[in-house]
């Protein structure tokens, strides 16, 4: 069974119950809608402080105190019980007085129902304060990431800013939700409980915790390190095993082929066994540590009862402190073990921290200028000026010229790496150039507001990437606002209008959903239809055929010259058919311009070009031995 | 030594934990150790409040130190910790074991399916939904005992609290089966609030995963803003179901735990009236608050383990689907072994759906003599990509017969057919292991020089001379990306050095430049002698190396020959033109409707 989270659109919850999701449905019908939240962003330059937990906090800091103060009326409350039950016992049963017993009984009894009502306003506050600040996190780092450049979009680096958005930001929560207020909850825990043992019978507290606090100490200490080591034999040993599995899968047929299933049985084996040991060594971990700190309890015990009753022997001590102090000291272990387990909880929050504040001090290379103007709506003139670019310190271009007119076609030809695609984006501002400057109507591209200058723009990228949401989404992702009708005006003008009668759901369907195959010619068209929407006034398309088959492209190469009409454009082009359309064809070779001028001229001036276009007509001899022409079919077979 | 995995029972109509026992009696002797020792780490956990409330007694009626009791209480603290030790260590390594049998078990199965399993599956989705399957039994037997004992614990604690005073035990448990009942109440609500949040996390993260992904889309289209606030409305959803899972934790947790506190007040006031009457010893009182405090625990986990026991239960089936999923493609009980083969292949008849009622072949027929080289010409989906899997056995045909050296495949060991037949498909799979191992992946055993020999003859040796670590580049998923041509090469050395007597070439130089494309022609055309070779050609150059042509449609061969002789053929050279126009799209060279008419081309 799928059933869909709302809106969201996660098909998880496989598996699950079905009354289970039900009642997560029904819940979430109480959800207000949230619309779209009002976020500030701003593509301009700034300095922010380096980021650290406060920088967080701060804002909400009346909010943190609040809960400090909650976490500290229910510790007291709920250590008031071993201290009532000592009254109970002195003056109540051995002072034979059956109403203090009554008393201290109805005490107690109170304590843990305000305590209980304690607890349950701390942790609905406390809730509300994480889950405030998760979005608050969320929203910071996010908006960062939006106003990074593309340099900072590397393969490894995209890998990365997925970390940080979920496992870091999740570990900060933890910290935030669990972490900080329970070691605000333990810590005033053991603080008070050591006091009350000090107040009960300072030497026999004194006693106890010379004995028992640092084996304590020393044994969770060993405990965290030894934990530590082995989760992350453990998580190591889990993915190899996955790996190894997921290769043998995704391998099957040629581990069949070269019939190694026999030697990769014994392969994954060996890993799992790895894996095992691993598992094993914390198992041991764990198997020394838990007994361990209840036979420590229990000596503790002990030892109280034995020294205590010497105390009790020469009237130094009651029998009531005596048994507050057995209570006492099982309160007083808890927070102590909690503690030490708490303090890895706050080291990866300290350790997401950083790596986030890493994260949010990178620079981004391309923003709006300070005194960056809108960009007026243009004619569409493109001029590159002695453009030079080095995404490292090798030139990708060296000194490219070029004007492109008002409504022209410009064609860029070249090998793969000459340096065509970072001219298209270079145009659309998604790195500046080293040296030179390119102008749109005359508007240097750094003097004008990014989003300004990209409103203008229609790109259609090699691979036509479509977004998680619906066909509309899709389509209007540079004009949310745009109609039903001018998204349906957009697909028609790329000849898409027969794709949604395939749909189950027209518009709004998702284009990722299954049965709804898109093939890749459809991708590119829905791309082009997106780059059409937004009206620009100047088209930039890379490559944008490549990747399609023959009738594919034959669509979008019609449906291109729709889009294309009255606009300027500049072509990274794969094919020479696209190209000899252009107005213009510039040849690229090792970052320069080497040739520049129309089909016909070019082929006459018999340059780069001239040799381009005969090379690959004359690739079609392919492997023949023999030359054939074979006539009735108007192909030329060779 | 990596030990072969215990089995599950293999009788489908027994219940799951029934088909675990096989795997739990593999490990008979560390489970059993652990239990004896959990029972007597109970018994010695119930004993010392037991000794305790002793020497308070002798305390308050003596005013005497019982340093005997003390000193026997330090013992029984120390032997707590010796059993305790081994019933954990020992409990968790059984459902680690178990969790390794399952595992391997798991691999090993998968690896003996025919592919038209995997033809049907999705293997990510497979192998995410094992890993949490084999987790969820691992975790039930990890815990599920241990709560079994904890509770063990509970009847002894109450056993010693009847003999001390009934009423006061009733009073100390009153609050037990409410415990248990709002911990039900809380996971229930809770339940279904914790797979909201999980998929609202889920939905950020896709929000985040596309953003990065179409990085370029969303800076040429100036969305960034936009975007940004998607994510806050994501953010927000998140913020909303954590406050309202927090909600009911808050409204029912305080109630869980401070119940058992009223308890102790209410044995307090009880106990202290029958101590004044008589009927308990101060001692009692001490060692009653001592266990209402230990059988916590054992309540409030009750629940838990239940729900593990579910969950575990429908994971444990979910694994035996994996398990009890027969292979279709097996061993005949008298299968030959066929030596180094001649090479005589046939197909006789041949039919073959990958889905009932849609027949790929059909009554596909050919014989390729030792030694020869023929090529299977034809449309996409006619069917050529499909007989070559079938000379491999990656399926079983439905009717007729495939042949070697005169054997029905069915009737051959599976590896012994597999090391005579050789397969370079188009888009080969390659491991995340240096190209040195790729290579060698059929012959592991094979020098340095075999392998940079192999490579020579694939024209790869140069471009992988040139990667970061040469041969030993770590290439794959979590190694060196190359490029689609360069794969192939590697997958064509990777069978050129298993040196099998048939090859099937597939489709196999198709994303190599032409220039490396006539070279390893040139190689092929010496390596191919002596070898029976299946040519599928999607690409005209391939048909070169043929010595005869086969044209495919439909599912049958329709024509055969030379190339000369079928050009007289319009069918073939209707599928040529086709497959020449394919030819162009996938390398991108000119169209041929826009060339100038009368262009006369050159003779290479």
């Amino acid at each position: 069974m799928i059933w869909q989270g709302g809106g969201g659109g996660s098909p998880l919850f496989a598996g699950i119950p079905r009354e289970v999701a039900h009642r997560a449905a029904r819940l979430m019908e109480r959800e207000p809608d949230w619309g779209l939240p009002e976020v500030p962003f701003s593509l301009r330059a700034s300095d922010q402080p380096r980021f650290t937990l406060w920088v967080l906090l701060a804002p909400r800091r009346w909010a943190l105190l609040g809960a400090l103060l909650l976490v500290a009326v229910e510790t007291v409350l709920l250590q008031a019980g071993p201290l009532l039950t000592k009254v109970g016992i002195d003056a109540g049963i051995l002072g034979h007085d059956f109403g203090v017993v009554v008393a201290a009984g109805a005490g107690y009894a109170l304590t843990m129902v305000l305590g209980g009502l304690a607890t349950g306003a701390r942790v609905a506050w406390t809730a509300r304060l994480a889950a405030a600040l998760a979005y608050d996190l969320r929203v910071r780092v996010f908006a960062h990431v939006q106003r990074l450049s593309l340099d900072f979009f590397s393969e490894q680096r995209s890998g990365r800013v997925m970390t940080r958005m979920t496992n870091d930001i999740e570990a900060m929560n933890q910290m935030l939700q669990n972490g900080l207020v329970q070691i605000a909850v333990q810590g005033l825990t053991a603080v008070v409980v050591a006091a009350l043992l000090f107040a009960l019978n300072w030497e026999l507290a004194a006693f106890t915790m010379a004995v028992v606090v640092p084996a304590m100490l020393a044994l969770s200490i060993w405990f965290r390190s030894a934990s530590e080591r082995g989760y992350r034999r453990v998580r190591d040993g889990i993915a190899d095993v996955l790996a190894d599995l997921a290769e043998s899968l995704a391998g099957i047929r040629v581990v069949a082929a070269f019939n190694r299933a026999a030697r990769n049985v014994l392969q994954h084996r060996r890993i799992n066994r790895t894996y095992r040991d691993a598992e094993v060594y914390t198992a041991h971990v764990t198997a020394v540590y838990g007994p361990a700190t209840t036979a420590l309890g229990l000596v503790a015990q002990v030892l109280i009862v034995l020294t205590g009753s010497f105390l009790v022997v020469h009237r130094q001590l009651s029998v009531g402190s005596l048994t507050a102090f057995v209570l006492y000291m099982t309160s007083f272990f808890a927070p102590l073990q909690q503690l030490v387990q708490l303090y890895s909880t706050y080291q990866a929050g300290q350790a997401a921290v950083a790596k986030l504040a890493g994260l949010l001090a990178v620079r981004p290379s391309v923003v709006d200028g300070p005194d960056a103007r809108e960009l007026p709506l243009v004619r569409g003139e493109v001029v590159f000026d002695r453009v030079w670019f080095a995404y490292g310190v090798e030139p990708v271009l060296e000194d490219v010229s070029f004007r492109v007119q008002p409504g022209h076609r410009l064609a860029l030809v070249g090998a793969t790496g000459a340096g065509k695609s970072t001219i298209a984006k270079l145009l659309v501002r998604l790195y500046d150039p080293t040296r030179g400057r390119i102008t749109i109507d005359g508007h240097d591209l750094r003097s004008v507001t990014l989003s300004s200058l990209r409103r203008q723009l229609g790109v259609v990228p090699q691979e036509a990437f479509l977004f998680a949401g619906s066909v509309r989404d899709n389509v209007a992702f540079g004009r949310p606002e745009a109609t039903d009708g001018e998204v349906l005006d957009a697909l028609r003008v790329v000849g898409l209008e027969g794709l949604l009668e395939r749909l189950p759901r027209g518009l709004d369907t998702p284009v990722r959903e299954r049965g709804v195959a898109l093939s890749s010619g459809e991708r590119q068209l829905l791309a082009l239809a997106r780059a059409f929407l937004v009206r620009p006034r100047i088209l930039v398309l890379d490559e944008a055929t490549s990747n399609l088959d023959l009738a594919s492209e034959a669509r979008v190469e019609a449906a291109l010259d729709a889009v294309l009409e009255g606009r300027t454009a500049i072509l990274v082009a794969h094919r020479l058919s696209t190209a000899m359309r252009a107005d213009a064809i510039a040849v690229v070779e090792g970052g320069r311009i080497v040739e520049m001028g129309s089909h016909a001229d070019l082929v006459a001036a018999g340059g780069p070009y001239a040799r381009l276009y005969r090379t690959w007509m004359s690739h079609l001899e392919g492997g023949w031995r023999s030359r054939r022409v074979i006539r009735g079919t108007g192909q030329v077979l060779c | 030594m990596t030990r072969a995995p215990a089995r599950v029972d293999p009788d489908p109509e027994k219940g799951w934990v029934r088909r675990l026992v096989p795997l739990l009696r593999a490990h008979a002797p560390i489970l059993a150790l652990a239990l004896a020792a959990s029972v007597l780490a109970s018994a010695l956990q119930v004993a010392i409040p037991d000794l305790i409330s002793r020497i308070v007694d002798l305390l308050v009626a003596e005013r005497r130190v019982a340093v005997g009791l003390c000193l026997l209480g330090l013992v029984l603290a120390g032997a707590r910790f010796g059993v305790g030790y081994l019933y954990r260590r020992f409990l968790l390594q059984t459902a680690y074991e178990v969790e390794y049998d399952l595992r391997t078990a798991i691999h090993e199965h998968l690896s003996g399916l025919s592919f038209s399993f995997f033809d049907r599956v999705q293997s990510g989705q497979l192998i995410s939904r094992a890993n949490s399957d084999v987790r969820a039994v691992q975790m039930f037997l990890s815990f599920g005992p241990a709560i079994v004992v904890q509770v063990l614990m509970l009847c002894f604690a109450l056993g010693v609290m009847v003999t001390m005073s009934v009423p006061l035990t009733v009073v100390a448990v009153a609050a037990m089966p409410v415990v248990v009942l709002l911990g039900t109440r809380m996971r229930a609500q809770t339940f279904p609030l914790s797979w909201v949040v999980q998929a609202r996390i889920a939905d950020a993260a896709v929000i985040v995963n596309e953003n990065v992904e179409g990085v370029r889309v969303v800076k040429s289209f100036a969305a960034e803003h936009l975007q940004l606030r998607l994510l806050a409305r994501a953010a927000r959803r998140i913020q909303w179901a954590t406050v309202r899972q927090n909600d009911v934790v808050a409204r029912w947790s305080p109630p869980m735990q401070n119940l058992p506190g009223l308890s102790m007040a209410a044995v307090l006031v009880l106990g202290g009236w029958l101590i004044l009457h008589h009927q308990l010893t101060v001692g009692d009182l001490v060692a009653f608050t001592a266990y209402i405090a230990m059988i916590q625990a054992p309540m409030r986990q009750l629940g838990l383990l239940l729900m593990q026991y579910q969950r575990a239960a429908a994971s444990a089936q979910r694994i035996y689907q994996i398990l009890d999923e027969r292979p279709q493609i097996t061993d005949p009980p008298d299968a030959v072994d066929l030596g180094r083969a001649a090479g005589d292949v046939r197909f006789e008849d041949v039919v073959f759906a990958y889905r009932q009622g849609f027949p790929v072949l059909d009554g596909f027929s050919l014989h390729l003599r030792p030694g020869e080289t023929v090529a299977l010409v034809g449309r996409t989906g006619s069917g050529k990509s499909t007989a070559a899997r079938l000379l491999m056995r990656f399926y079983d045909v439905q009717a007729g017969a495939v042949r070697l050296d005169g054997h029905d495949v069915r009737g051959l060991r599976l590896a012994s057919l597999r090391a005579q037949v050789g397969l370079v498909v188009d888009e080969p799979f390659l491991f995340s292991i240096s190209v040195r191992d790729n290579i060698a992946y059929g012959r592991p055993d094979a020098s340095l020089e075999e392998v940079v020999e192999a490579a020579r003859a694939a024209a790869a040796d140069e471009f992988i001379r040139r990667l970061p670590r040469g041969y030993d580049t770590v290439v794959g998923e979590r190694g060196y990306t190359l490029s689609g041509g360069q794969r192939q090469r590697l997958a064509l050395a990777r069978t050129l050095l298993v040196d099998p007597p048939v090859l099937v070439l597939d489709d196999a130089t198709s994303a190599v430049d032409v220039e490396v494309e006539e070279r390893i022609h040139a190689n092929l055309r010496r390596l191919l002698r002596g070898r029976t070779t299946l040519v599928v050609a999607h690409r005209l150059s391939t048909i070169g190396l043929a010595d005869r042509v086969a044209l495919v449609e439909a599912g049958r061969v329709v024509a055969e020959g030379t190339h000369a002789e079928l050009l007289r053929e319009p069918r073939y050279v209707e599928v040529l033109a086709q497959v020449e126009a394919e030819q162009r799209r996938q390398t991108g060279r000119a169209r041929a409707g826009a060339w100038e008419p009368g262009v006369e081309m050159e003779e290479r």
